[in-house]
């Protein structure tokens, strides 16, 4: 251990001599230092011996033995394991369980949020540091978001909504219907917006004798009409052109009309708002569009296929939640390979899967199987979720992890499972699920290994500041 | 090249010529069906180099076609799902996914002409429903049973697929014929003289509408649909009876309006086995499902064991069924759809010839479920559902080691936990590298092997282990 003492780490206990008070309240501002024995960070694999230098909530830097400027705050735990803070992508801890009808896809869980909920500020001194809320109901209820668990308002809590739409899939003609159905709207509402494009366009040439090269403009936006009619609305990414016109949403006609000089006839050519959708089609306008994708629930085998069966030749993005009951008998449909599907298989299309770290037995056996694990090796990324919403499953979560990884499942992979896949499925994966500079500075500090059973959470840090755990120098 | 295709022709010529006997002989109203069969070895012969095609071998196997062929030692070669050729010496493609059957029999899958709950827990909207990962569907396919009836639908235990599994729909339309009703049985004359009533009149108009266009169409009001549908041929009519009096009264009728009735129960049938037969009655019978004579009738009735022999002999084509459809685990062993195989046992100790017996949970089910043009014998150009079994497919003792559907494995006694620790498979008898279609064909294991590599490799099948040890185990 004192072979990591480097001078810096002389020279910063001196100057924690000197502060010598507790440092919890005054972390908040300037940069601080934190050093542990062991940074497990899932994207770069174990640091030993790990500064992680934190400012303004993200992580400026983490490395082994870095060297610690004077004048920073350093915390020193060569005891402790940081790993980063954990995700479960799909929650409703401390919600209710109204669920929504059927079909109401324009339905969003962030409506529900409520910033005082006890559950839901408790669970991050378990660790969890992001949520996945989702809306209750079965059928398609609806929109869900990623939030951090801690927060003044709604607003502060949320990271991204919507996350993903979720949908619940069973085999029956109901479910299939929906889903076929819903798309069937979105081509309606397709047709629409095409024809009101050739009306603007039609009413245009009206007013304005033009010349070939704009006919030439209009048939390059015509093709590209149905992926980019829902640009309308989120407004995060069409930030890529600085235009003046904030109307001017039509990233596809304005790479068109690169060449023209007239600023008015530019504007005029993007000022085609295409109708809006309904309430209803306006998520699954969206998923065509590829902004933004399903997590299908699935319960069994068959799911999965009439799932595929029923989406046909829609290409939208999505992951699946495995509801892993005893006797589930979902690995048939792991991968093509084994059982010679007809289609692909869930590992085969990389999913995420979002599982409750579970072991499970073959149907009418007592045979374990640890379907978490031949789910991973089959290609899906595996996100963890308690297995109830239950406060004690969440404290009990990395003890039930452990479970699997004593049942065969690798560490790392378990990790991923408790973090950045979880990250990525919410489609914030760039800002939390790992140690890496830049993100968000959500720690859990542990005493020792993670899926050690005597390990316990000492500390957890969400976006910079210590939230749980006595932590002075 | 030349040679090979001769002797896929000449396979092909002779499946031809026997099956059509059987074929022209049991299944007169179903002519067309027959005519599909030529279709596919031409398409084969072709030999477009499509990347879609997926070949399928059973090697080796003897194959019991269902049509009272037996070829021994002959290779079964699918394409696409569809039997493309069986014989000797076939060029089986290198791409081919291959079984070794050697020391088996290769049956046509079996027809539960129907069951209950093996599609999974709805008993509707099949290609919405329909459960193929579900034990009780492992179950039949571990009896045999590729195709069921199930409802009034025909659907395929297809595995590893959604897609397709129903074959036909809306095939039964029901109707009670009962001595204790007798207004029912009244009403239904009624309708079936309405409704022929209605066609004759309806064709009448046709012929003359040609020179008469103001002729107006002949009014429907009145008619039975259902009666309608079958006497066009549309729908079969299913009886459930036993009783003699009331089977006579069910031939009559059939043999006044011209149809062919399916009747379930059938039981005295035997007493009247000419006029079944001459009425063109199909029955499905439970060999042995047991009856008491009425004491107060002066002639021959009660349940018999020969009747399904002499419902047979007398041209009755003979379904056999389980005394009960489902899987069930309760009441007395045996006699639930796990045994249909051994139901038509108790027909051939009754007489009923063995081929009669196979073929009545084979084609004859298909038959009288219209899908006799896809399933129910091994012939080119059907479907390529396939049962080999270790033994005599009637024999109690027989297991099914694989069921194949649509030219994929959908079962494997060694892999599914129900029934692979009896009798397991003697790797003498399988003795490549049991290859069930679950891995590619390994390049450098195959080509030739003789049987002296065969018994090299017998003792180890350590290492084949140790190679799929690292994919997730799978039932054991």
């Amino acid at each position: 251990m004192l072979r990591s003492q480097s001078i810096l780490f002389g020279a910063s206990t001196a100057l924690l001599a000197l502060a010598g008070e507790p440092l919890a309240a005054s972390f908040g501002n300037g940069p601080l230092a934190i050093r542990v024995g062991r940074a497990e960070t899932v994207t770069k694999g174990v640091i030993e011996n790990a500064v992680i230098l934190v400012e303004d909530g993200k992580i400026v830097t983490i490395g082994e033995d870095l060297p610690v400027e004077r004048g920073v705050q350093v915390i020193d735990r060569p005891q402790w394991t940081v790993m980063p803070g954990m995700v479960s992508s799909y929650t409703r801890i401390g919600l209710d369980s109204e669920g929504g009808d059927d079909m109401s896809p324009d339905v969003k869980a962030s409506d529900e949020l409520w910033p005082k909920s006890r559950d839901m500020r408790k669970v991050v001194d378990y660790g969890f540091t992001t949520l996945g809320v989702y809306p209750a109901g079965n059928g398609i209820p609806g929109l869900a978001a990623a939030i951090r668990p801690r927060g003044e308002t709604v607003a502060e809590m949320i990271l991204k909504d919507p996350a993903y739409l979720k949908i619940v899939m069973r085999s029956d003609s109901a479910s299939k219907k929906r889903i076929r159905d819903a798309f069937a709207k979105v081509d309606e509402y397709e047709e629409k917006v095409k024809k009101a494009r050739e009306k603007w366009d039609k009413d245009k040439d009206k007013d304005k004798d033009k010349d070939k090269d704009k006919d030439k403009d209009k048939k390059g936006k015509k093709d590209e009409k149905p992926a980019e009619k829902p640009a309308e609305k989120p407004a995060e990414k069409t930030d890529e052109k600085k235009m003046a016109d904030p109307d001017a949403q039509d990233v596809g006609s304005e790479a068109a009309q690169e060449g023209k000089t007239d600023a008015k006839d530019e504007k005029k050519a993007d000022g085609f708002v295409p109708p809006a959708p309904d309430d209803k089609s306006r998520s699954f306008v969206e998923m065509r569009a590829k902004k933004l994708r399903a997590l299908v629930t699935l319960a069994g085998a068959a799911d999965w296929l009439h799932w595929l069966d029923a989406l046909g030749k829609e290409t939208i993005g999505f992951d699946v939640r495995l509801v892993l009951n005893q006797d589930s008998d979902i690995y048939f449909v792991f991968d093509k390979k084994t059982y010679d599907l007809d289609a692909d298989g869930i590992g085969d299309r990389k999913v995420h899967a979002v599982v409750e770290p579970v072991l499970t037995f073959t149907p009418h056996t007592r045979r374990l199987r640890n379907l978490p694990m031949e789910l991973a090796q089959a290609g899906a990324k595996v996100c963890f979720t308690p297995r109830t919403d239950n406060l004690d499953n969440y404290k009990e979560f990395l003890g039930h992890v452990s479970e699997l990884i004593g049942a065969g499942m690798t560490r790392d992979v378990a990790l991923r499972a408790l973090t950045q896949n979880g990250a990525d499925l919410l489609g914030v994966g760039d800002r939390v699920g790992s140690l890496e500079k830049g993100k968000d500075a959500n720690l859990v500090f542990l005493d020792g290994d993670p899926f050690q059973p005597a390990t316990r959470i000492q500390a957890v840090m969400l976006d910079g500041r210590f939230v749980f755990g006595e932590v002075d120098s | 090249m030349i040679q090979l295709d001769l002797t896929r022709r000449l396979a092909l010529v002779a499946t031809l010529a026997v099956s059509a006997l059987p074929v022209l002989a049991q299944d007169g109203e179903k002519p067309a069906e027959t005519k599909e069969k030529p279709a596919e070895p031409a398409d084969g012969e072709k030999k477009k180099e499509d990347e879609e095609e997926r070949w399928f071998a059973i090697q080796n196997g003897d194959v019991y076609t269902g049509t009272g062929e037996v070829l021994r030692g002959a290779t079964l070669l699918a394409k696409n799902g569809k039997i493309h050729s069986i014989g000797y010496d076939l060029y089986v493609p290198p791409d081919a996914k291959t079984l070794d059957a050697k020391g088996f029999r290769l049956y046509p899958g079996l027809v539960a002409i129907s069951s209950q709950g093996l599609l999974g827990n709805a008993s509707s909207d099949f290609d919405d429903t329909i459960d193929p990962f579900n034990s009780r569907m492992i179950l039949a396919l571990g009896t045999g049973i590729t195709t069921t009836g199930a409802g009034t639908a025909a659907v395929k235990l297809k595995r590893f697929s959604v897609d397709g599994a129903v074959v036909n729909e809306k095939i039964f339309s029901s109707f009670s014929w009962s001595n204790s009703n007798p207004r029912v049985k009244g009403e239904l004359r009624d309708k079936f003289v309405a409704a022929t009533n209605y066609l004759r009149e309806y064709r009448e108009w046709q012929r003359k509408v040609k020179d008469d266009k103001t002729l107006a169409e002949p009014n429907k009001r009145g008619v039975d649909n259902t009666v309608l549908a079958v006497l066009q041929g549309e729908q079969t009519a299913k009886f459930v009876s036993n009783d003699r009096d009331e089977l006579l009264g069910i031939a009559h009728l059939a043999q006044e309006f011209g149809f062919r009735p399916v009747i379930e129960g059938c039981q005295e049938g035997w007493t009247i086995a000419d006029e079944l037969g001459r009425a063109g009655v199909r029955a499905i019978i439970t060999p042995r499902d047991r009856r008491a004579k009425d004491e107060r009738q002066v002639l021959a009735g009660g349940a018999s064991i020969e009747n399904a022999a002499i419902l047979h002999r007398a041209g009755v084509p003979v379904a056999i069924t389980p005394a009960s459809e489902g899987v069930d685990l309760s009441g007395l062993v045996g006699r639930d759809i796990m045994h249909l195989p051994l139901e038509p046992g108790f027909a051939v100790r009754g007489g009923l010839p063995e081929r009669a017996a196979l073929e009545s949970i084979t084609i004859v089910p298909a038959r009288i479920l219209g899908i006799s043009h896809r399933v129910g014998s091994l012939e080119i150009g059907k479907d390529c559902d396939v049962i080999v079994t270790d033994g005599d497919v009637l024999h109690y003792k027989t297991f099914v080691q694989w069921a194949v559907v649509d030219g994929k494995v959908a079962y494997d006694k060694e892999k599914e936990l129900f029934f692979a620790h009896i009798r397991p498979r003697p790797e003498a008898a399988a003795p490549k590298k049991i290859d069930a279609g679950e891995t590619p064909p390994d390049p450098d294991a195959k080509p030739d092997e003789t049987d002296e590599d065969v018994e090299k490799k017998d003792g180890e099948d350590e290492p084949e282990e140790k190679g799929d040890g690292d994919e997730p185990k799978k039932d054991r």
